[in-house]
């Protein structure tokens, strides 16, 4: 089986990762695709908050960003077995995702789901949410668990 | 289509998305707002303040996508300066400069929106409909609908239709007969004409500004050597034959005083009833076009404003809060909260000031965001020649070097003549250059109190909660 494991840069996808090598047998895993996708238009294209390290102004780069995400969410299966791919796409994220896990025939999508409440209900979706729409195979949506209360704070 | 290899980033931006990215976002700012300001300025020949502005723009445009092509990052003009002087006062001094820019775009944007906005339903207050407006576009950035490359071209389209109702107006009162071509080359002032012309080109440049946006989107253009400096001169091209048509068309079948006079002076056109169609669904119809092709120019100076703090918040040059990214919607919040509230203050004092019987916000604001364009254009020309030589490939875009110093000179003589004919504009630089200074100041001081004894600055916190942010 080809899995999809699509990271946004934040912490939770990271845990979305280590969550499917808590469970999934290595065995029935032929390989894993550990994607991240660029949004051209956004305020941020790409933030990887899994590499906070200080950047010169030559460095600030989406690119490197997604790449640098990708690699510490592949990381997370290094001797796991599976045959770990590394992609990076750019668009729309649930349909490059989407896109991603037809042309390879993916068994299974992992995604995170990093907020509660009203911003990804009420206002457009997550991207998780569009991910379980409309999927060509299983979705495992990895949400948070819960902690101290929210802090104060726009959405 | 194949996949393309790992760990290659498969771009998404065709060069007939950037061609549109590009036009729509040049298109909104300006024409649509100053036009009155511009034909004030100059008279009936007033086309020549834009054909010369567009001139201008555009060679600095060819500097642009020669440091594209050999830099396709989405630092723009920040990152040509430190690769060209590696000096990082003027870096910082550049990147606040653009912020500042923007901020003041944005608030010129705001209450041009509201002016039209006033031709449809004028009961609510200019300064509440310029806030809200701002915050609404804040609202939509952080939810991520400026995302969609349909609506951004959807947008486009619409701005098009718009200036194309003008030309079709102007062509229509051609094909009767009723034009004066003698209009054309009339200078209202008593003075010297070519003084008329430069004051006009200072005015007229806001509505080219905006193409530096480009740069958000080079790193994922398709084979951007090829499609970058093709799209964006394009584009640019574009955009300057539309608006010295619509030039021409306004100062043809409008009074150049009432031109000058009108707060939504492309509505006057509509308005001389030239077209067999009523006069009050035309003006609804253009007024809400208007607004649309402002929003779109106005979301983009929004998105760039908190791109650019993300970014010096992960240069440390200013606090940290502001790389913040929402853990769902992946957008840096504190950074438009921050912007939304300097746009609103520029509006507020600007309405203190025009009660206070001073100059109207829109050109106020356009003057400013000029002076900080102009010096960020002028930097970027010295740095494309000062890197020559480096970082070549055979497929690098070349300008044309005689052109390029054309448009430094350019560049800086417009510069010199917006600061010595309006040197109060210089306060409103001061002051927004004080805010990104003060930022610094801020992450100097206190910056290293987010972070344990002998961490280095920038290094990550091990500690760090799993949902910080959230």
């Amino acid at each position: 089986m080809h899995v999809v494991v699509a990271t946004d840069g934040s912490r939770q996808s990271l845990a979305a990762a280590k969550k499917l090598k808590e469970f999934a047998d290595p065995d029935r895993i032929t390989d894993i695709s550990v994607v991240a996708v660029l949004r051209p238009l956004a305020a941020v294209a790409f933030a990887d908050d899994l590499d906070d390290k200080r950047k010169a102004v030559d460095e600030v780069s989406f690119k490197a960003a997604a790449e640098s995400a990708v690699a510490a969410v592949a990381a997370t299966y290094d001797g796991w077995g599976p045959k770990v791919h590394r992609k990076i796409r750019s668009g729309s994220p649930a349909k490059e995702i989407i896109r991603l896990a037809d042309s390879v025939g993916a068994g299974l999508i992992v995604v995170a789901n990093g907020s509660r409440g009203l911003s990804d209900t009420v206002l457009m979706g997550s991207t998780a949410q569009r991910v379980q729409h409309y999927a060509p195979c299983p979705v495992l949506v990895v949400r948070p668990t819960p902690r101290k209360p929210r802090r104060g704070g726009k959405g | 289509m194949p996949d393309a290899p790992e760990d290659q980033l498969k771009r998404s931006i065709t060069g007939r998305l950037l061609f549109f990215y590009v036009l729509g976002d040049v298109l909104g700012s300006g024409i649509y707002v100053l036009i009155g300001a511009v034909a004030g300025a100059v008279g009936g020949a007033f086309w020549i303040a834009f054909a010369v502005g567009v001139s201008i723009a555009t060679i600095t445009g060819l500097a642009y996508a020669e440091l594209v092509t050999k830099y396709p990052r989405a630092a723009g003009a920040a990152l040509y300066v430190n690769k060209a002087f590696r000096n990082k006062a003027l870096t910082f001094l550049v990147t606040i400069s653009f912020l500042s820019a923007s901020f003041a775009a944005s608030g010129s944007l705001a209450s041009g929106f509201a002016k039209y906005f006033a031709e449809v339903w004028d009961l609510p207050p200019a300064l509440l409909v310029t806030i809200l407006f701002v915050l609404v576009l804040s609202i939509v950035n952080y939810i991520g609908i400026t995302e969609s490359v349909v609506v951004n071209m959807l947008m486009t389209f619409v701005e098009v239709a718009g200036l194309v109702i003008i030309m079709g107006i102007g062509l229509w009162y051609v094909v009767e007969g009723n034009a004066h071509f003698g209009t054309l080359t009339e200078f209202t002032t008593e003075g010297n004409e070519i003084f008329a012309v430069v004051a006009g080109v200072a005015l007229a440049f806001f509505a080219m500004t905006g193409f530096e946006n480009a740069a958000n989107v080079a790193e994922e253009t398709i084979a951007p050597k090829k499609t970058f400096p093709r799209a964006l001169v394009g584009g640019m091209v574009a955009a300057g034959v539309i608006y010295v048509l619509v030039a021409m068309t306004a100062a043809l079948t409008v009074d150049i005083p009432v031109l000058a006079d009108s707060d939504a002076a492309l509505l006057e056109v509509v308005r001389e009833g030239i077209i067999p169609v009523p006069v009050g669904v035309m003006t609804i119809l253009f007024a809400c076009i208007a607004m649309i092709a402002i929003t779109n120019t106005t979301l983009v100076s929004v998105v760039t404003q908190s791109r650019i703090l993300y970014g010096m918040a992960r240069e440390d040059v200013v606090p940290g809060v502001f790389a913040k990214i929402h853990p769902e919607r992946r957008s840096p919040w504190v950074g438009l909260v921050f912007s939304f509230v300097v746009v609103a203050a520029l509006l507020v004092v600007g309405d203190v000031i025009v009660r206070a019987g001073g100059e109207d916000v829109v050109s106020r604001l356009a003057t400013v965001t000029v002076v900080f364009l102009l010096f960020i254009y002028a930097l970027v020309i010295v740095s494309a020649l000062k890197l020559r030589g480096q970082d070549e490939s055979e497929e690098t875009f070349r300008a044309n070097t005689g052109l390029l110093l054309v448009g430094l000179v350019g560049n800086a003589v417009l510069l010199a003549y917006v600061v010595i004919d309006d040197p109060s504009s210089l306060y409103w630089v001061g002051g927004l250059l004080a805010i990104g200074v003060g930022l610094f100041v801020v992450e100097y001081l206190f910056g290293s109190r987010d972070r344990p004894a002998g961490r280095e600055r920038g290094e990550p916190d091990p500690t760090d909660d799993l949902m910080k942010g959230a």
